[in-house]
This record gives C-alpha cells, sequence and structure tokens, in this order.
C-alpha cells in the first residue's frame, strides 16, 4: 500500500491540462456572449470544469492510500516504439521491411524466449501484410526497400 | 413502411451476398474477439474501422454492429470456461458459469449462455422496432435545447452509474468534449488549438484516436499479462444439452433479463454491462434458494446473459433516431457513420430504410447465424484460446499502423496512434476510463452545436433548459443523477456515525 499516486498526478495533469486549456483559448479565440458563442466559449467553459475536476479527484486522494498500480515500461517502449519506427520505415524500407522491423521489435517483451519463433512470426506476417495490403486490397504502397 | 413492409424489405436487403458476408464476417470476428481475453469489441471495431471506407456504409454498420453482438455471445465462452471475462459485459457470467464448468457442466453452461443470448437479442429486436418508430416521431418535438440536454444526461449517466469515482468519470468525459474541440470549429470557421499543424485541422482523428485508446493501450496490458499465456484448458463438453430441470429453471431469468436489458439499454449512458449485473443481483434476490448463486446456477447464467445481449440491440434505438450514442461503442458505430457523411436523426426511418430495416435485419440473421455457428464450432472457439498472445499481438500492431494509414495516407496519423496508446495505457492503469473519454469526444461537437443553438434561439436566456418540457426532464434526471453519490456519500456516512 502506498498514497493514490495515480489519482493524485492523474488529477493534477488533468487539472492542468484544463487550465491550460482555458487560458488558451481564452487569449485566442473570441468568448462571444451567452447568446452568440464564440469559438472560444465551449473550451473556456470545458477547460475550468476540468479544471476543478481535476482537483476534486486529486485532493481527496492526497489523504487516502491505494495498491501500487502494475506498469511496465519496457512493454510499453517496446509496443510504442514498434508503431513509430513502422510509421518512418515506410517510405523507406517498403511493406515488406517495415512489417518485417515492425514485427521483431513488437516481439521483444514477448515472454516466450528464443529468437527462431520470432523470426519465422516476421517473415509469416510480412508475407500476411503484403498479400492482404498489396495485392488483395491494393493499398499504394511500395512493397520493397528503395536501394538508392 | 409498416413496421412488417419494414422487417421483409430489411431481410431482402441483408439477403443479397454482398450484404450478408458483411454480417457474416461482423459476427464470426466479433465472437473471436469476444472469446479472446484482453481484445474486447472496442478495439476490434476501431480496427476494422479503416476497412469501412471500402464498402457501403449499410454493409459497414452492418459488419460493425456484427461484431458488437457477436462479441457479447463469444465473451461468454471465456468467462465460463477459464473464469476470464472475454468483455466486460460477461464479467458477472463468471459467477456461475465457471462452477458450473467445474463442476462438468460447462456444455450446458455454453449452451444456457448461447440459449439466452439469442433470446435476449430476438426480444431486444422487437423491442427496438417498437421503440425506434415511437422515438422518430416523439423526435421531432426536439430542438436543440432538448438535443443538448439529452446528451449531457447521457454523459452525466455513462460517467456516474456503476463507476467507483464519479469524479474521475466526468473528468474523462470533459477531457473528450475538449479533445473534440480540436480542430476547425464549425460554427466559425477558427482553428482551434491546432497549434499550426494542418494534420490537425480536421480535428483528431477518431480511428487513431480509438485504435490507441482501445487497441495499442490492450495489447501493451496484455503483453506480459500470465492470464493471456496459452492456457490448456481441460474442458468437458461432453454434454451441451441442458436437463428438463435446468429448462425450466433457465427460461423465467432469460425473460426477465430480456426485459431489463431492453430497458437499461435504450437508456442514454447505461448499456449492457450494468443490465448484465442488474439482471444477476435480482435473480439472486428473486431465487428461493439464494445460497445456490455463486455455486452453478443455470439462472446466474441465462439471466445476465441475456439481459446484456437485449441491452446491446436496444443500445441501437437512440443511437440511430436521434442521433445520440447511448454508450462508448454506440459512439465508435455513430462516428463511423459520420465518416460515411450520414448523421443518424429522426429522418433516418425514412431517408434511408436500407441502413435502418437493413441493420434490424440483420441483427435476426446475425443472432441466428451466432445460434447455429456457435453450438457447433464450440470446440474451434476453445482452440482459439489456446493461440498464444505472442504470435497475435504482433499482427494487430502492423494491421493497426496499416489501418490508420490507410484512412488519409500521412505518417502523422501513425505516429498519433503511438502516443494515444501511450496516453490510453497510464489512463487504464491509473483506472481513467477511455471509454469515457471516447464518448465525451464523439459527443462534443454534437453537444457544443446544440448549445450554440439553443443560446441563440432564446437570445441567451438559459431558461430555455427548464421552459421546454423535454429539456426539463432531462435536466431534472441530470441534477438527479449528479446528486445520487453526494447523497450515498452522506448516507454511508451516517451509517457510519450510528455503528
Amino acid at each position: 500500500m502506498q498514497r493514490d499516486w495515480p489519482d493524485i498526478l492523474g488529477g493534477l495533469l488533468l487539472a492542468a491540462i484544463g487550465a491550460g486549456a482555458a487560458l488558451w483559448a481564452a487569449m485566442y479565440y473570441d468568448l462571444g456572449s451567452l447568446r452568440r458563442m464564440g469559438p472560444g466559449f465551449f473550451p473556456v467553459a470545458l477547460g475550468a470544469v476540468l479544471f476543478l475536476l481535476g482537483l476534486v479527484v486529486a485532493l481527496p486522494a492526497l489523504a487516502r492510500t491505494a495498491d501500487a498500480p502494475k506498469i511496465e515500461p519496457a512493454t510499453a517502449i517496446a509496443v510504442l516504439a514498434a508503431i513509430v519506427i513502422f510509421a518512418f520505415s515506410l517510405s523507406r524500407l517498403g511493406l515488406a521491411g517495415a512489417t518485417a522491423v515492425t514485427v521483431l521489435v513488437a516481439t521483444l517483451p514477448a515472454p516466450r524466449k528464443g529468437w527462431v519463433w520470432r523470426i519465422v512470426l516476421a517473415a509469416a506476417l510480412t508475407v500476411l501484410t503484403v498479400l492482404v495490403f498489396s495485392v488483395g486490397l491494393r493499398m499504394t504502397l511500395p512493397v520493397w526497400p528503395r536501394l538508392s | 413502411m409498416t413496421t412488417w413492409e419494414g422487417l421483409l424489405f430489411g431481410i431482402g436487403f441483408v439477403t443479397q451476398p454482398e450484404v450478408l458476408i458483411y454480417c457474416f464476417l461482423g459476427v464470426v470476428l466479433g465472437t473471436f474477439v469476444g472469446v479472446l481475453p484482453g481484445i474486447g469489441a472496442m478495439a476490434a471495431i476501431s480496427l476494422l474501422l479503416p476497412i469501412t471506407y471500402y464498402i457501403t456504409p449499410e454493409a459497414a454498420l452492418i459488419m460493425l454492429a456484427g461484431v458488437y453482438y457477436g462479441a457479447q455471445y463469444g465473451g461468454a465462452v471465456a468467462s465460463i470456461l477459464l473464469r476470464l471475462p472475454g468483455t466486460p459485459q460477461s464479467a458477472v457470467t463468471t459467477l456461475d458459469g465457471y462452477p458450473m464448468a467445474q463442476s462438468g457442466r460447462a456444455g450446458v453452461a455454453l449452451f444456457t449462455a448461447m440459449a439466452s443470448s439469442f433470446v435476449g437479442s430476438v426480444i431486444g429486436i422487437i423491442v427496438l422496432v417498437m421503440l425506434a418508430g415511437w422515438l422518430s416521431r416523439a423526435a421531432t418535438a426536439f430542438g436543440a435545447a432538448d438535443y443538448a440536454a439529452m446528451m449531457i444526461l447521457g454523459l452525466v449517466a455513462a460517467s456516474t452509474i456503476g463507476t467507483a469515482r464519479p469524479a474521475k468519470g466526468f473528468a474523462m468525459v470533459t477531457l473528450g468534449l475538449l479533445l473534440g474541440c480540436i480542430g476547425t470549429d464549425v460554427n466559425s470557421g477558427a482553428q482551434r488549438f491546432t497549434f499550426g499543424q494542418t494534420e490537425l485541422l480536421d480535428g483528431i482523428n477518431l480511428v487513431a484516436l480509438a485504435m490507441g485508446l482501445f487497441g495499442v493501450a490492450e495489447v501493451i496490458a496484455n503483453v506480459r499479462n500470465p492470464d493471456r499465456q496459452s492456457v490448456a484448458a481441460r474442458i468437458g463438453l461432453r454434454r451441451l444439452m441442458p436437463t428438463r430441470g435446468d429448462l425450466r429453471r433457465m427460461v423465467p431469468p432469460m425473460l426477465r433479463g430480456s426485459a431489463l436489458g431492453s430497458f437499461f439499454g435504450a437508456l442514454p449512458g447505461t448499456g449492457s454491462t450494468l443490465s448484465s449485473f442488474l439482471s444477476y443481483s435480482m435473480e439472486r434476490r428473486i431465487a428461493r434458494q439464494p445460497e445456490r448463486f455463486g455455486t452453478g446456477a443455470v439462472e446466474g447464467v441465462a439471466g445476465p446473459e441475456s439481459a446484456n445481449n437485449s441491452a446491446a440491440i436496444t443500445a441501437f434505438a437512440p443511437t440511430l433516431t436521434l442521433g445520440i450514442p447511448g454508450d462508448p461503442i454506440m459512439a465508435l458505430l455513430l462516428g463511423a457513420l459520420v465518416i460515411h457523411g450520414i448523421q443518424p436523426g429522426p429522418m433516418m426511418l425514412e431517408a434511408r430504410p436500407e441502413m435502418f430495416w437493413g441493420l434490424v435485419a440483420s441483427f435476426g440473421i446475425g443472432n441466428l447465424l451466432l445460434l447455429i455457428l456457435n453450438l457447433p464450432l464450440i470446440g474451434i472457439w476453445v482452440a482459439m484460446l489456446r493461440i498464444p498472445f505472442n504470435y497475435l499481438y504482433p499482427a494487430i500492431l502492423v494491421f493497426l499502423c496499416l489501418g490508420v494509414y490507410s484512412v488519409r495516407g500521412l505518417t502523422f496519423d501513425i505516429v498519433a496512434v503511438a502516443g494515444i496508446g501511450l496516453a490510453g495505457y497510464l489512463l487504464a492503469i491509473a483506472r481513467f476510463s477511455p471509454a469515457l473519454l471516447l464518448l465525451g469526444f464523439v459527443l462534443g461537437p454534437l453537444i457544443e452545436t446544440n448549445l450554440r443553438r439553443a443560446f441563440l434561439i432564446s437570445r441567451g436566456d438559459p431558461m430555455v433548459f427548464l421552459e421546454r418540457p423535454i429539456a426539463a426532464g432531462f435536466v431534472i434526471a441530470t441534477v438527479a443523477l449528479l446528486l445520487l453519490p453526494v447523497w450515498q456519500a452522506w448516507r454511508r456516512r451516517g451509517a457510519g456515525s450510528r455503528l
């Protein structure tokens, strides 16, 4: 047991987002009036509400304990990195290359040991993706890596 | 068009091969994701959204809806066999379904779940047809203030009912509303929170948001989850057919559950998870031997499984006739329609009969397919439970990236999915509901437009929300819901001081 950090930090973050959005909207967008609302009215109102709600979540949590949540940073990093790698390698490595690299990175946190299954899986999924998206759905994507 | 003409027309529409195939695909895929714990209907529908660009809006809606109610059938399988709810709606089925499986009656439990789901769906369809006609007539009396008040009631209901900390639910809804403001303001053309990014002019892409919040976040949460590793389940499926005593005990709960689910499904913000829990507690309360519950009572499977399925069907009534989604999955389906340039509303029954009646008929045909397919194929679904997540999730990730890229061809969207996925993972860890965020996101622009219109018509007089009887009713219900948690806390404190 520890302090209820998820609610404290989450609440404070939400309050900050709310305050930031409300201030930004109030500074840069036209508020208008209740009768004729400008583009800033709704965001300012929502930002203010979110600020208050964030505090309502965070402040009572200060006096409370909760089980520490299980976070798995390594898994999260590997999965997110796989997606970002796919985004940036698609144009250079082509569909086949991007898929293979993404699958290899994505399997890094998998509990099963060994490399053979990862390579087999990457190859199988690469073939499958090319067949489904390039041949089947005719998406206009480069399939192979650009050599130049 | 009368109801019978409509139904015949709908059946004629759905039985066209090019529509039927999507209905079939939807229910099979839905069962699949329902069976797999960890990947729910939300994630599956998010993943399928890009595909719907390639097919007609009617076929798209029929397919996505099939995923939704198909997942309700599949959800029961993992609940009964492994005590792992495949979907939140079937969580309560574990309470008696798993003990039944433990005592060698897994087959009977599965049969009960499937039959109850079917009965619930059929009753849900009947209620939906009656409600939809009535609602679309009533909706002609709805003004901007009424719409705004009803949507706010929906948001408040969704964030207070069945949640431990309503403030966190409200905060998520508000954040969703705020995210919905990003992009070009429809009313004035001003750009809000775009920070010079041209990719944000149309707002945050719904597909990217849904995929990040549900697809990516669920993958991260399940990669190293020991429950998700392959399960060598030994399951006795020797006997599927229930005894006569079982049948006698399961029919009344089915009917009660269906009635309960039909009612709560149509209300904004409640939905099928709540219905299944309510049905379970109702059955236990009225049972002659409540002590049987939790040890494998057929009623504890039949009631909730029929309730969640009928609720899943009637939830379409407000979505299609008023254009107001009552729960996050409906919001996602509504978003899919809006992608196709269709704004559901009171006119849809007349203007697009193939949409409404086709969908209604597809519910009937889809549920029949599920019933026919699932009982003989139960062995296949059980085998699916043995697919290790290790092989599945890299495929999901690649599919998700390509799916979101195919929508606009922007690398920006794939990177956005990663960012949103991180946020979704953190939200899930801290127990903030990403589903409520999505509900707020979809409803945001609708609420803003209707609020602005209401105040424009009333010349800035907020009394418009109390003078119009429809709006006033929604406002009163909203206030009551807001006061409920306060009252409960006060009562609890009172009880504590007496002790």
